[in-house]
Formats: C-alpha cells, sequence, structure tokens
C-alpha cells in the first residue's frame, strides 16, 4: 500500500519530468502546492496530460492495480483533484484505500 | 469523395480558447513564436518577418490555417488542417505551437484548440481519419497526442534534420470511431478540469 509520502514523490517526480523537457528559463517551481490546473495553475494543458499519464502508470506500478484519474468520478470531487499535489495526493489515496 | 465543406475564413469559436484565420498581419508573431527554443520540433520556418509574410499570403485555399486567441482576443499560438484529401477522406493537423506558454498556464488551450480542430476535421469537413509525424523527441506532444486517442502507426528513421542531427519521427493517426470513443471524453475532462475549483 501507497503512503502518502510515496504518492506525493510521484506526482513530484512527475513534474520534474515536464522539467526535463523545458529550457533552463522555463522551469517549474514543483513544490507540494504547487497548483496543477485552473486558475493561477503552472500547468498548460499539455503538461497536465503529462502528468496524468506518468502519475497514472507509475501508481499502478507500485500499487499493482490501475487507477483513473480522468474519469467522471474526478470531476465530482468537491475539491478538484488537479488543484495542487495536495489535493492529488489526496484523492489517489481514496482511490487506493477502495477496493481493486 | 465527401462533399462537405467549411469555409477557411471563418473562426472556430470555443470556451476558452477560439481559432481565427491566419492573417499576413500575423507575420511578426509567428515568427516571433517560430524563433522560440519551444518551436525547435517545428520545420525551419522563415528568416525575416517579409519571408513569413510571404509564406501566410502563400497558403492554398484547401489549407485551413489558424491563430489560437483566448477569448478575449489576446493571440497564443497556432494550428493547422493542411493535407486534406476529399477523396480518400484524410487530413493531417499540424504546426502546431502554443507561443505565449504563460498565457496558457491552467487553461486548456492546446485541448480545446485541438478539439476544435478534430470538429472541424470529423463533423464539418467529414473526414474519416487524420495523422501526421511528430519528431521522436518531442515526448511530451507524443505523449499528449497518445492519450487523446492517436495510435502510434510507424516510425520514420532520420527523417528530420534539427540543428544539423537526424531525428527519427513517430507516425500517429486517429480514426473517427477513435476521436469519438476515446479523444472526445478526454477533451472535455480536461477542459471541465480547467472549470473546477
Amino acid at each position: 500500500m501507497l503512503n502518502q509520502a510515496a504518492v506525493q514523490e510521484i506526482i513530484l517526480q512527475a513534474l520534474n519530468n515536464i522539467n526535463d523537457e523545458r529550457g533552463p528559463d522555463e522551469q517549474l517551481t514543483v513544490g507540494l502546492d504547487t497548483r496543477l490546473f485552473g486558475a493561477d495553475a503552472v500547468l498548460d494543458s499539455l503538461s497536465l496530460v503529462s502528468v496524468i499519464v506518468d502519475v497514472e502508470a507509475a501508481v499502478s506500478d507500485a500499487a499493482g492495480r490501475d487507477i483513473s484519474l480522468t474519469d467522471d468520478r474526478a470531476m465530482s470531487q468537491s475539491v478538484s483533484p488537479f488543484t495542487d499535489v495536495n489535493a492529488l495526493t489526496a484523492y489517489i489515496l481514496l482511490l487506493l484505500s477502495e477496493p481493486a | 469523395m465527401s462533399q462537405a465543406s467549411f469555409p477557411n475564413t471563418e473562426t472556430l469559436r470555443g470556451e476558452f480558447v477560439n481559432l481565427r484565420p491566419l492573417a499576413v498581419d500575423d507575420a511578426e508573431l509567428t515568427l516571433g513564436w517560430r524563433n522560440a527554443n519551444r518551436a525547435r520540433f517545428l520545420n525551419a520556418g522563415a528568416a525575416s518577418v517579409e519571408q513569413q509574410a510571404k509564406w501566410i499570403a502563400g497558403r492554398p485555399a484547401s489549407e485551413y490555417n489558424y491563430i489560437i486567441e483566448l477569448t478575449d482576443g489576446q493571440p497564443i499560438g497556432m494550428l493547422s488542417l493542411t493535407g486534406i484529401d476529399r477523396a480518400n477522406r484524410h487530413g493531417e493537423p499540424g504546426r502546431f505551437l502554443i507561443g505565449d506558454e504563460a498565457a496558457a498556464q491552467g487553461v486548456p488551450a492546446a485541448v480545446e484548440a485541438m478539439k476544435l480542430l478534430y470538429e472541424l476535421a470529423f463533423d464539418k469537413l467529414e473526414l474519416v481519419r487524420v495523422c501526421g509525424i511528430i519528431a521522436a523527441n518531442n515526448t511530451l506532444m507524443i505523449k499528449w497526442q497518445k492519450y487523446l486517442g492517436m495510435k502510434e502507426e510507424g516510425r520514420l528513421r532520420n527523417h528530420l534534420s534539427q540543428n544539423g542531427q537526424f531525428e527519427d519521427a513517430v507516425f500517429l493517426g486517429l480514426l473517427v470511431e477513435e476521436y469519438r470513443k476515446t479523444s472526445l471524453p478526454r477533451m472535455n475532462f480536461l477542459i471541465a478540469a480547467a472549470r473546477a475549483k
């Protein structure tokens, strides 16, 4: 079972993967309160997709089960999972706490 | 052969962005974008504003070339649908660039722009397939296009010259049924994610 720190690390690594594709003057500031998407966010939709794909793959590998971050349930959350790293972490832990 | 048509002089309107036809007056702006580092995956373009203006003026009537604008009119990128084959009903999305990345942060600009272009291709022009190549080292774009439903159909070895070095190109394609089943729901999800609080 992945814990909070492990999930956070997966998300931060996905953000760092985007920085690997960017030039030195285009680096994202990556942290737990990094706003992902929506108002005042740092990601455009290309980068958000990269984070979604990388996080889904890494969580599936580590947890031994598939998760989907882009279904109707994600959009029905009172706080969007893509608000920031903490919100996405909480949503992933919620998914992993339920039976596969 | 499909008889469906749509004027390439008309703006395509979305919730966050519009696609308005590229004009000669956009030469300086688009040249600036093309000369930036983020455009390194596009083919080499014009060397001057005059050349860029001439290139824009010379686009054939069969092409759909657009500026991606925020709904307040701020231009942030460009996107085209070219290579349209009416008999075989396919076309090629391309010349895709978000030139003003800061203005696109938190906005589903790229995804809504591509959605508008796919609506043009599949709904208005009744194409059954879009396809094209992406430089193999443009990993972010390949990941994005595959997430949005495109399938890898081949690899063209040493197909592109980038800064004096040859690079493979990945050939991607999307069928109309894949667009409706995969691309459209995922595009709608990403657009909805930008609305969420």
